[in-house]
């Protein structure tokens, strides 16, 4: 039977464009995508070796490294690994605060823009949101180092208003970070809400509207239930983008906040065990699609719908 | 109801004008601060404006360097995502219907990966073909180059053929089987029919390709090797120490972002205004018809401020000294560090002359009332020993002057310090 379907694949598409096809998805899907998560996955039940020792005896597989995520090294008084666990924690609750924090920014524009009627000034706007998201995103976190920092504008303007004596450390307080991390994912969330909110029919508001719906009620009724593939979608990659940001924590977070991320990275780069850094990242991506697949199911939308 | 709407009119305007600032605030303060004199990036207070960060960032070796590896990984990468995500665009439009989704669902993920996820997992996974291959640790599959386009190319190509997608849906299938039945081989039938259809996605999935390598730091983070990016660069940069010059790049791309910008929105409305006038679009960019262009355009009048402005700035920094201005300044700070110094320096005297003339607090005065209230007795307190080394009450004011005519030379707490005005001289830089 597969012969038949390849029969009929390289029928259509005759022998040079079925190879290219072949050839090109082929790399793309298993070299690319594939083999090196299953080799992540693999690695991650690894020992530490150096190179010489890998593939002696030594080379087995143990379940070592993600037990030391959940009990910490060994030798710990306590029952689990608080630091790393909590980081973790940490990460998925702001990656869902910004998020929401995105959403409810994003959402009265989204609209505005999905039910304006296309003018001018609908494309500037538009134009105006896609430049920040060209700019790059170093620059972006940076640009909020500036603007929080000491001596920065809001330090500078509040205590020139008299509102405080001493600037107030942003940094630390974590509020640039959410600040840049919200900020760099505002188009991500945008979009796709007003991808679907444009293909609303106005007629629909009006109807609610001249039967004496209310503000409130006409969005909870009919533009958001409209509006749920495009919500949930822009959510997901906010949350993933986010959950998986390492620039911004790197540049805007406090010294004494940590981003998961940025415990992976040190795994890599200054720790140098890989396998233990595998055995984390693994983690990030089971929970990051664990998360994801619920928000799907919860909202009933296909995968199909992202990325639009 | 009238009210109503008006207020939630403002409302909304408002909100506008609000999101906007948080959009585009933090670019203008940061290219702002591109041209103040400090040497750490600030738009405020504003001291002399000045043009040598661009200098400064022009003779930066790694910046320039970070920029030649950015080129070549982003030209490689485009090709590579731009092939794999037309072929992947391809294949779903003709892949077994029951295996569309699933299909779909693979090519999609790498965008849903955390791009620390993907850089680790290239890593890795090269890493380990080496071992097995048993080549050295200097191998071309260790080469930054390499890795980061693999790396980065997983995830672009989604994006890219997310792009073909939705052009292909538009494509109408029978004019490749027209084509065919006309005698076409399957290859030329692509060559001649889709594959002009497809240049304007293929055009736009390079454009955002590029792009997207370009600013991409999280994958790039792991991979790059001994060929270290702009975006990594600029992490390093930023993390370790920030100065203006790093505004002044960011300047830069903000200029030539919307530069692009509004030219690809001119085009787009030319286009837009062609159709509606039923004429081509050749027609309307041709001849001398440049003021009907501007017409109907606001896009095209703001690049063309746009440019001018550009021009006459960099024309401006070519004469512009700010050397004067800055040595003006310089003496304005020296000065007021030099009275504040003078100051602290007396208020510092004062209190030593006041602790020797009084010795012993032998009268039980309270010494520590330096700032004595003002006495009810009629003589006042001439004859408190605390007032030796004070001017009379009414003079109170200029205690900041020395108190007696030889200034204090006499006191011997002077004796291991520096005449005040040298002092002056030995802290400033």
């Amino acid at each position: 039977m597969g012969n038949g379907l390849l029969k009929d694949f390289f029928k259509r598409n005759g022998t040079v464009m079925g190879w290219f096809l072949i050839i090109a998805v082929t790399f793309w899907v298993v070299v690319l995508i594939i083999l090196p998560q299953i080799s992540m996955f693999d690695f991650s039940f690894r020992n530490h070796l150096p190179p010489p020792e890998m593939g002696g005896p030594k080379d087995v597989y143990t379940l070592k490294n993600y037990k030391y995520l959940i009990f910490g090294a060994e030798g710990n008084p306590d029952a689990y690994n608080k630091t790393d666990l909590a980081v973790f924690g940490k990460t998925l609750l702001a990656a869902a605060f910004v998020t929401i924090l995105d959403l409810v920014l994003c959402y009265p524009i989204a609209y505005y823009l999905g039910q304006s009627r296309g003018g001018g000034l609908t494309r500037v706007l538009v134009l105006f949101l896609i430049i920040p998201y060209w700019i790059n995103e170093i620059l972006r976190a940076f640009a909020f180092r500036i603007i929080f920092g000491d001596s920065g504008v809001i330090n500078e303007m509040m205590m020139f208003l008299g509102l405080i004596d001493s600037p107030i450390d942003f940094i630390r307080e974590n509020v640039a970070l959410y600040a840049g991390l919200g900020y760099a994912y505002i188009l991500l969330m945008i979009f796709p809400m007003y991808n679907v909110i444009e293909s609303l029919d106005r007629n629909q508001i009006e109807a609610a509207r001249d039967m004496g719906a209310s503000w409130v009620k006409i969005h909870r009724r009919i533009v958001i239930p409209y509006a749920k593939p495009g919500i949930s979608s822009g959510c997901t990659m906010v949350f993933m983008l986010s959950a998986g940001a390492l620039a911004a924590p790197q540049i805007l977070g406090g010294p004494s906040s940590l981003w998961f991320t940025q415990i992976i990275y040190q795994w890599f780069n200054q720790g140098g065990n890989w396998p233990q850094g595998s055995a984390f990242a693994a983690v990030l991506l089971a929970t990051c699609i664990f998360i994801v697949l619920a928000v799907m199911r919860i909202f009933k939308v296909n995968m199909g719908d992202i990325g639009k | 109801m009238k009210t109503d709407s008006l207020l939630i009119r403002i409302g909304l305007a408002f909100y506008l004008l609000l999101f906007f600032t948080y959009l585009l605030g933090p670019l203008v303060l940061m290219s702002i601060t591109a041209f103040n004199s400090p040497s750490f990036p600030q738009a405020t207070p504003w001291e002399v404006l000045t043009f040598e960060w661009f200098r400064v960032l022009y003779n930066d070796a790694r910046i320039i360097n970070g920029i030649k590896n950015s080129f070549i990984v982003g030209f490689f990468t485009v090709i590579l995502s731009v092939i794999m995500g037309l072929a992947g665009a391809l294949m779903l439009t003709q892949i077994w219907p029951k295996m569309r989704a699933t299909f779909y669902t693979i090519i999609i993920a790498p965008i849903l990966i955390p791009g620390v996820v993907l850089g680790i997992s290239t890593l890795v996974f090269w890493d380990r073909i080496n071992v097995m291959l048993g080549l050295s640790n200097d191998s071309f599959l260790h080469n930054g180059i390499l890795l980061t386009v693999l790396g980065q190319s997983t995830f672009i190509a989604s994006y890219c053929m997310l792009v073909f997608v939705a052009r292909l849906q538009r494509y109408d299938t029978g004019l490749t089987e027209a084509a065919l039945d006309l005698g076409a081989t399957h290859t030329q039938a692509f060559r001649k029919i889709q594959l002009p259809f497809l240049a304007p996605a293929i055009g736009s999935a390079a454009v955002l390709a590029f792009l997207a390598s370009f600013e991409n730091y999280n994958t790039t983070t792991f991979t790059f090797g001994k060929y270290p990016t702009l975006t990594i660069e600029l992490a390093q940069k930023v993390r370790y120490g920030i100065n203006p010059s790093i505004s002044s790049l960011a300047f830069i791309i903000v200029v030539l972002t919307v530069f692009f910008a509004l030219a690809h929105e001119v085009r787009n409305r030319r286009a837009q205004l062609a159709i509606a006038n039923g004429a081509p679009v050749g027609a309307v960019s041709a001849g001398f018809k440049l003021p009907k262009v501007f017409a109907g355009n606001p896009a095209a009048i703001i690049l063309a401020l746009f440019v001018t402005v550009s021009i006459s700035l960099i024309a401006f920094a070519q004469f512009y000294d700010p050397e004067p201005a800055k040595a003006v300044l310089l003496k304005k700070k020296r000065a007021e560090q030099q009275k504040r110094i003078d100051a602290l320096q007396k208020r510092l005297k004062e209190k030593r002359l006041q602790k020797i003339f009084k010795g012993p607090d032998i009268f039980g005065d309270g010494s520590s009332k330096v700032p004595q209230p003002p006495s009810k007795t009629p003589f006042g307190n001439v004859f408190d020993p605390g007032n030796l080394n004070k001017v009379a009450p009414g003079k109170e004011k200029p205690a900041a002057k020395p108190a007696s005519p030889f200034g204090n030379v006499f006191d011997p707490g002077n004796l291991n310090k520096v005449a005040p005005e040298e002092k002056g001289k030995t802290t400033k830089p």
